[in-house]
């Protein structure tokens, strides 16, 4: 074992003006070059843990410190964030606050400049680590050109500009696509080569996980588990229960009986072939055809595309060419990268964009002569960050807003909020000052408030980012809850396993354009060309793919095997 | 979207170092206070028209036009009132304060698309430098540049939560104007609170990056005066002088015009 670079000794913080302490005894030694993950639900302490590390607890965010945080050798009480700085870089999940220069060069420079290195060294650190994330093509660019995972990053570059000898990573990769998401992991995964390099990062994404020497999952701001990555990870129910969510190939195993889980698609596919397994060809036929069957039960259509086409005034051509058709009752996704298209076409529906070209049809008219106000009433719109709609004391006002907007009677407001926090599972919340509530909760306050207008349609956009995976499911569970009882639902989404498993159809949108519509299972069973729209299916998904069927679910699965009963 | 107001042009005026940029701004500044005759700002104004289309920044201008139309207006008016003379023209318009309302509309027109071509044709990082060779402490630079940085973050929020209201029925385009102004609460509270939470994080991306780390820093960027940038200083000086000068002598005023 390399020496210890980190020594943190039963560490408690509570941030000011909490009551809680946001970590309880925290204690923890970090061999030099180790990758360690550190995983758990919502609120465990995670990002706390991480602002310890460079001292921005208890320099930033003041609040009762105890117990000592030490990197190599130097504790974060007593030196400035600043100066902890040039050891511990820190990148953060919001990749649009954490970047403030004009050029992708600039950006990189910032850093080094504050430790007054010399500007020809500072032009050898620009080459070498953009060079190291693969952006020397944008050297000049503005960063704000740049995609949601390049943006990601330079800001990676920006901080490894510092030579740290610890990076930290604050959830790096949860607004980014999947491909994305793999360009991150792939630069995390070089520099796990370099032993140079103590790398900390906190993850949501289990797959992600996989490269890491060890998992660290905490609750509650303790420790519960440290360990070796798989081993961590092949307990499929503690996970679970902890709101971390599970790999796909070991739950399947393990509702098949197995007690040598494989971890990765490579290893279950081995796993399968031994067993000796098969995929029975009639019972996937059957599962098809009642899907397809299934489908064909919506056949009124609510929303039609004809040869949409946006540009934005600056010239930029959003959409092109997109033709499609959502029926009354179903429920799909829109999918792709940052920046694809895929919020600006859904922000067509509700006539918040109107076509530059071709037309948007709802419900038999066109969104032209219809208008936002009256379209507003038949389909609502979520917004991604329900911090970009809040704006009400209390929870009650908050959801009232809308129908008081159209003009209806008290009571029939105070139903109409009564059965919008029914169906988000806030009742008894009406008092409640919603700023107070955790992201989770602010999220299904701004869909109550959407719900309260009654639209037949929702459009929920990002409904799962920024929640934990416990989080992810009973917002899913809620909104197919809501599509049982006659709503249309759209949301547009990069989560593919919210997709895999609550999506009746998927829309993927690749610069501008429509690249492949469909049933999710015949979508999903085209990876090569998934991956041009930066998507990629779960590793269930690739599993059984490779096994020559597409299966969404391990519980679809297990049925369709050969001598296998429900 | 597309919020920033630097235009990532190469013209003649982008090439300039950022030094002659911001004294340019400071001599225009000058020349635009001298005067209380509109007849008087012409040729400052023309000279300012003429450096914003050779830079190609004036369509940034577009983008405020709505507030640049509203403050036309409202000073159009306004500065009637703090102003009189001897010849009415109607009701409590006099020529005398009709003319030093379109000088002092002028001014205030002029000061903003001035403003607008510094932005619009110096980098964030250029400014900050320019104004720390000029002698400002960097903090004090950084922060100017940091509040300008702020500008397009707030604008496009503030489309988001619009977008947003509309969506779930707030009509922002109907009632009187008390209606109207009740109906900025939805759109303000959101912006605010968002803006705040990313400038928190912009605080410990900041600090993170070892921002005031040394007492000495250095600057990768490199700034060097071309013979452009002298001769533009020393025109602009000359001129300003000049401007000065005539108005020690008791040109520009409008006759006649009494002020409160």
């Amino acid at each position: 074992m390399n020496e210890t670079i980190i020594t943190i000794d039963d560490l408690h913080y509570r941030y000011r003006g909490e009551k809680e302490y946001a970590l309880q005894g925290i204690s923890l030694k970090v061999p030099k070059g180790e990758f360690l993950v550190v995983m758990g639900p919502s609120e465990a302490g995670k990002s706390t843990l991480a602002a310890c590390l460079n001292g921005l607890i208890p320099h930033f965010h003041k609040g009762r410190f105890k117990g000592c945080v030490e990197v190599l050798g130097r504790s974060t009480h007593d030196h400035t964030v600043a100066q902890m700085a040039e050891y511990v870089g820190m990148v953060f999940q919001d990749f649009e606050a954490q970047l403030f220069s004009t050029s992708v060069e600039l950006e990189v420079a910032f850093a080094p400049e504050n430790f007054a290195v010399e500007r020809e060294e500072i032009g050898r650190r620009i080459t070498e680590n953009l060079a190291y994330v693969g952006l020397e093509a944008f050297r000049n660019r503005p960063p704000s050109t740049l995609s949601g995972g390049q943006k990601q990053k330079l800001a990676i570059a920006s901080v490894l500009a510092m030579r740290p000898q610890i990076l930290v990573m604050d959830e790096p990769t949860t607004d980014l696509d999947p491909i994305s998401k793999l360009g991150i992991f792939e630069i995390t995964n070089q520099l796990r080569k370099r032993d140079d390099i103590t790398l900390i990062v906190i993850e949501h994404e289990t797959e992600e996980a996989l490269s890491a020497d060890r998992v660290m999952l905490i609750k509650d701001g303790k420790i519960l588990q440290i360990g070796d990555t798989r081993d961590i990870l092949k307990q499929v129910d503690i996970l679970e229960d902890l709101g971390v969510m599970p790999l796909g190939i070991p739950r399947f195993f393990k509702l098949m009986g197995q007690t040598e889980l494989p971890l990765t698609p490579a290893e279950g596919l081995a796993a399968f072939r031994q067993q000796g397994w098969q995929i029975s060809e009639t019972k996937y036929e059957q599962l098809v055809a009642e899907e397809s069957a299934a489908n064909e039960r919506f056949n009124k259509p609510l929303i039609q595309c004809r040869n949409l086409e946006h540009t934005y005034p600056n010239g930029v051509k959003a959409l092109q060419g997109v033709d499609l058709d959502i029926f009354e009752g179903e429920m799909v996704a829109i999918a792709g990268q940052n920046g694809s298209g895929k919020t600006t076409l859904a922000k067509h529906f509700n006539g918040l964009l109107m076509p530059t070209q071709g037309e948007v049809i709802v419900r038999g008219a066109p969104t032209k002569d219809q208008g936002i106000f009256k379209l507003g009433q038949k389909v609502g719109y979520v917004f991604q960050n329900p911090d970009h709609q809040i704006f009400s004391e209390v929870v009650f006002d908050e959801v009232a807003f809308s129908p008081r907007l159209h003009n209806f009677s008290e009571d029939e407001v105070e139903q109409r909020v009564a059965e919008a926090l029914a169906a988000v599972g806030l009742t008894g919340f009406e008092k409640e000052d919603p700023f107070s509530l955790t992201k989770s909760g602010r999220q299904r306050v701004a869909v109550a408030a959407v719900l309260a207008a009654r639209p037949d349609v929702l459009i929920l956009d990002e409904p799962t980012t920024g929640l934990d995976y416990a989080e992810q499911r009973s917002m899913m569970n809620m909104v197919r809850e809501l599509n049982k009882n006659g709503s249309t639902i759209i949301f547009v989404t990069h989560h593919m396993w919210v997709v895999a498993e609550y999506a009746q159809r998927i829309f993927v949108v690749k610069d501008g354009k429509l690249l492949l519509q469909g049933a999710t299972r015949e979508v999903f069973a085209h990876e090569k060309e998934l991956e041009e729209a930066f998507l990629r299916p779960p590793h269930f998904v690739q599993f059984s793919n490779q096994l020559g069927k597409t299966l969404l679910t391990p519980e679809e699965m297990i049925p369709c095997i050969d001598g296998v009963a429900n | 979207m597309d919020a920033e107001l630097y235009l990532d042009l190469n013209t003649v005026i982008h090439r300039l170092d950022a030094r002659t940029k911001i004294t340019l701004f400071i001599y225009t500044f000058i020349g635009l206070i001298l005067f209380e005759n509109p007849l008087w700002l012409l040729p400052l104004c023309s000279l300012i028209l003429l450096h914003g289309i050779v830079s190609r920044s004036l369509k940034n201008l577009r983008r405020i036009r709505y507030i640049l139309i509203v403050l036309t207006i409202s000073s159009l008016i306004m500065w009637n009132i703090f102003a009189s003379g001897d010849t009415p023209l109607f009701w409590f318009l006099d020529a005398e304060s009709a003319i030093f309302s379109v000088g002092r509309t002028m001014l205030m027109l002029f000061m903003i698309t001035g403003g607008m071509i510094l932005i619009s044709t110096t980098r964030n990082e250029e400014l900050v430098l320019g104004m720390i060779k000029m002698g400002l402490p960097y903090r004090v630079g950084f922060a100017i540049s940091t509040s300008l940085r702020l500008v397009p973050t707030i604008a496009s929020s503030l489309i988001t939560v619009t977008q947003a209201q509309r969506s779930r029925g707030l009509d922002l385009e109907s009632g009187n104007i008390l209606a109207r102004i009740k109906k900025f609460i939805p759109l303000l509270i959101p912006v605010f609170i968002s803006t705040i939470r990313s400038t928190n994080i912009f605080g410990m991306a900041l600090e993170s990056k070892g921002f005031g780390a040394r007492d000495d820093r250095t600057f990768y960027l490199q700034m060097k005066m071309g013979a452009l940038d002298y001769v533009l200083l020393i025109f602009g000086l000359i001129f300003t002088l000049t401007m000065i000068f005539l108005n020690l002598q008791g040109y520009g005023d409008i006759p006649g015009l009494i002020r409160f």
